[in-house]
């Protein structure tokens, strides 16, 4: 299965290292991160599997890449924006040099090399992971039951404690 | 040609590595390096680590001022000037009349020079910033445990089931260890936050513990209240580890809950609650930085948390630990390498003769002062007063990071000779009479060390610009021009070795196994063949009978205490950012424009009693200054409580009113009022 982009919410610190990396390397921040009371938010591309954006792209800019990221061909772009229109995160932009739109690739250059997109790369907390979704939530639910194995055992201990 | 170098990241205190991009020898970018302490992660300022590098404030040529401001000169007639005027002064005035302020954003090598610099032209003045963040840690742990210094390694993290937080907030000053803490929980650890602001690691607490500014013991004396109470306490590893735990008991028994509720605003409950959830948990770490040190009774607060941990039996085994987190990359370092009055490098003590001797010999001297010298705060006065003539400044910036800036100016403007070495020309160099431009981290080699005690080389990448050179060659041709003996190093490794004669935890760590060690070092490492130390105190601590002293300590408020006048308490906090002085961090264009502006935090209680609106200006006003910036209403803060990132020169409000025992400032606590200006 391929790799996805997928965002922990739980995780994240909201120290915006994502933006600040993204910048780096495409000169403009494709993902923002939006702080609330108690939870942050990092948003970019979801790279959907069914993408309104491809759909409803005239000139079929967007396209899906083998890697499974939806990204824009910036030669057939025309500047319509109809991909911000649908899009559900509100995530194409403008690029202020070009004026076509522009939004996260999954770091294309760095996939070529068989790196991993920044944002995923440096995110000090995992809140930002570039993995195979269905590992991640296997190795997610067997943490969880290792420790409902150790609460089991704790009850056990408990209960053996007072006869 | 594109290359990768590997750095060392130049920023806080964690140690993390990464590439360092470098397109035809210039510095282009940062790539993850996945062998670090860092396992590749970064922060925003870690990613943005080499944006000041070449920019075109970098400082290229000394200076030095005339009557028409500065004036480039040649590093030879500098040298020659500074060296001639400092013996002069000497000559003159005695050698205690000059002083030094080291850096912990320089490495050990350097570090290790200046103070010998210092020490051979006769004074003990030398200091350096760990003065303001974690003195009060190297005398509250020396005390108490014997080493003043992080007992695990980061790994032991994730192994502790409870993790108590106080005065720290590592999601913005040290994110990529919050990778450790939320391993921890998501292995169960309890986590208990301890901070008068709600803070971003507040969100993934389990308690949080809202104190008022400054009432830190009573919190603690609380929670071993309660421990003692309820017989939570490791009775085994108090009798067989420690001493004093008799007066503790004694001393804690008026600071029930309810009394330490109406003092510190924390609930009772919620202090039995957390003092439970700690004691029970069975292996705990303590973790702290500049909201516990930064107060009048800083030791105090960090012997209270040592003794806290003492009685529960959390020192020296797995997934337990003190550990007070370093801000700097090299605070650690600039300490063990005796940038302190008090000390020779490995915690020598000064008085003591043996000890000095053994390092006036390897110096090929006869001996050396034995008299402890000045503190940072105290050669400010010292400088204020007339009594101190010469300072010499290494890669510090206490115009802006010390407290009561007017008067720290003024004291500066009283000296006969201050001399600046840095990257950029600072607010303090702005004041110099020689300012000396300074190759920055990946310009140079050496080594640092990190808030574990891991020592970790410093690989250089790039060609510092303009005539800058690294500081250890710039104090070599100083201590030569001195005529100071043994200054003949003619790489930086010749002081990686002599520091491994002079300091005892350091013996094993030579510049060699440094650079085929990436990862580094933990010290004490006794022998080169010695695997590194990743957790101290495990057998025995590091006290003469090699038992923990649990020393009592009683609560005393705050020096400033809010009156009608100034009705509310000033706090300061950092924000991740941004970094310290703004002097590398505020020169990146992604991290300026994210985080452009001082404001400050206000309840919607007291903004509402004094009509004022989020994000309208206003102006906050002590005893020693005042200062404007933008209102952020939120119930991150309670009710008169006023909290600033000090980033942008809020010390001008802050009080430099000292810890007796550490000589630390109280930069945490003042007594202040907000006025609205409007506007936005």
């Amino acid at each position: 299965m391929e790799k996805k982009l997928f965002i922990n919410l739980g995780r994240c610190i909201a120290c915006r290292a994502c933006e600040v990396a993204c910048e780096k390397e495409h000169g403009i921040s494709f993902i923002t991160v939006y702080e609330f009371r108690d939870i942050a938010v990092p948003l970019n591309c979801r790279h959907c599997e069914k993408a309104p954006c491809i759909e409803v792209c005239p000139t079929k800019a967007i396209y899906r890449d083998e890697d499974g990221a939806v990204v824009i061909d910036e030669s057939k772009c025309i500047g319509c924006y109809m991909c911000s229109a649908v899009c559900p995160y509100a995530i194409p932009i403008v690029d202020p040099i070009k004026e076509l739109a522009v939004k996260c690739d999954l770091c294309a250059e760095r996939r070529k090399e068989g790196r991993d997109p920044l944002c995923a790369a440096v995110c000090p907390t995992d809140a930002i992971i570039y993995a195979d979704l269905n590992e991640l939530m296997e190795e997610k639910r067997r943490r969880k039951a290792e420790r409902i194995v150790e609460a089991q055992r704790k009850a056990v201990e408990t209960l053996a404690y007072f006869g | 040609m594109e290359e990768f170098k590997i750095g060392l990241c130049p920023y806080c205190g964690m140690g993390c590595r990464f590439y360092i991009k470098t397109l035809n020898g210039q510095p282009i970018g940062i790539e993850p390096y996945p062998g670090g302490v860092n396992e590749g992660k970064l922060c925003p300022k870690g990613v943005a680590a080499v944006d000041f590098l070449r920019h075109k404030d970098r400082l290229k040529k000394p200076l030095k001022r005339t009557e028409n401001g500065f004036v480039e000169i040649s590093w030879e007639q500098a040298i020659k000037e500074i060296a001639e005027k400092l013996l002069e002064i000497r000559e003159k005035y005695g050698p205690d009349t000059l002083g030094f302020f080291s850096s912990a954003r320089c490495s050990n090598e350097e570090n290790y020079l200046l103070q010998k610099i210092a020490r051979l032209l006769g004074t003990n003045n030398v200091d350096h910033c760990a003065r303001l963040c974690h003195a009060s840690t190297v005398v509250g742990l020396a005390q108490t445990v014997g080493a003043a210094a992080q007992s695990g390694s980061y790994t032991d993290i994730p192994k502790a089931k409870v993790l108590l937080i106080w005065g720290y907030n590592p999601s913005e000053t040290h994110p990529v260890l919050m990778r450790y803490i939320l391993r921890a929980r998501d292995n169960g650890a309890k986590i208990i936050v301890v901070d008068p602001r709600k803070t971003r690691t507040v969100w993934f607490a389990d308690m949080h513990l809202q104190l008022k500014p400054g009432t830190d013991i009573v919190l603690a004396n609380a929670m071993m209240h309660v421990i003692i109470e309820e017989r939570l306490y490791d009775r085994e590893f108090i009798m067989n580890r420690t001493k004093g735990f008799e007066k503790l008991i004694a001393a804690v028994q008026k600071y029930t809950p309810e009394y330490a509720e109406e003092i510190t605003g924390v609930p009772a409950k919620l202090i039995r609650e957390a003092a439970i959830t700690f004691a029970t948990a069975g292996r705990g770490i303590v973790m702290w930085a500049m909201g516990l040190t930064q107060h009048v009774t800083g030791a105090a607060n960090v012997k209270a948390l040592a003794d806290l941990a003492l009685i529960c039996g959390y020192v020296g085994r797995e997934g337990t630990g003190l550990f007070p987190m370093r801000g700097q990359n090299n605070v650690q370092g600039a300490c063990d390498m005796a940038a302190l009055p008090n000390v020779f490098p490995g915690y020598q003590k000064v008085t003591d003769d043996e000890k000095r001797k053994h390092v006036a010999e390897i110096w090929g001297v006869e001996d050396l002062p034995s008299k402890p010298g000045l503190t940072i705060p105290e050669m400010i006065d010292a400088a204020a007063k007339g009594e101190l003539k010469a300072l010499y400044i290494m890669g510090e910036n206490p115009v802006m990071s010390d407290p009561n800036t007017k008067h720290v100016i003024e004291a500066l403007k009283n000296l006969e000779l201050l001399v600046v070495q840095d990257i950029f020309l600072t607010e303090t160099a702005e004041l110099a009479h020689y300012v000396l431009p300074a190759a920055a981290y990946a310009e140079k080699e050496g080594s640092f060390t990190a808030s574990e005690r891991r020592v970790q080389w410093n690989f250089k990448a790039i060609e510092p610009p303009g005539e800058a050179k690294p500081d250890w060659e710039i104090l070599t041709m100083l201590g030569k021009a001195l005529g100071l003996p043994k200054f003949d190093y003619s790489d930086v490794e010749d002081i990686t070795r002599e520091i491994t004669l002079v300091a005892p935890q350091y013996r094993g760590i030579t510049p060699e196994r440094l650079k085929r060690e990436v990862m580094g070092v933990q010290w004490p490492c006794p022998s080169e063949d010695h695997p590194g130390t990743p957790r101290l105190h495990v057998e025995r601590f590091a006290t003469p009978d090699g038992k923990a002293n649990i020393i009592p300590v009683e609560f005393k408020p705050p020096a400033e205490e809010p009156d009608e006048e100034y009705p509310f308490i000033l706090t300061t906090f950092r924000i991740v950012g941004q970094y310290h002085t703004l002097t590398m961090s505020n020169r990146s264009e992604s991290l300026k424009k994210r985080w452009s502006s001082p404001y400050a935090q206000i309840s919607p209680e007291d903004a509402k009693k004094l009509g004022i609106q989020d994000g309208e200006m206003i102006r906050i006003v002590t005893r020693r200054g005042s200062y404007t910036c933008r209102a952020v209403v939120t119930e991150d803060v309670s009710e008169g409580v006023i909290a600033v990132p000090w980033h942008w020169g809020a010390n001008i409000l802050t009080n430099d009113v000292l810890d007796p025992e550490a000589k630390i400032p109280e930069l945490k606590v003042a007594a202040c009022r907000v006025e609205k200006i409007g506007g936005c």
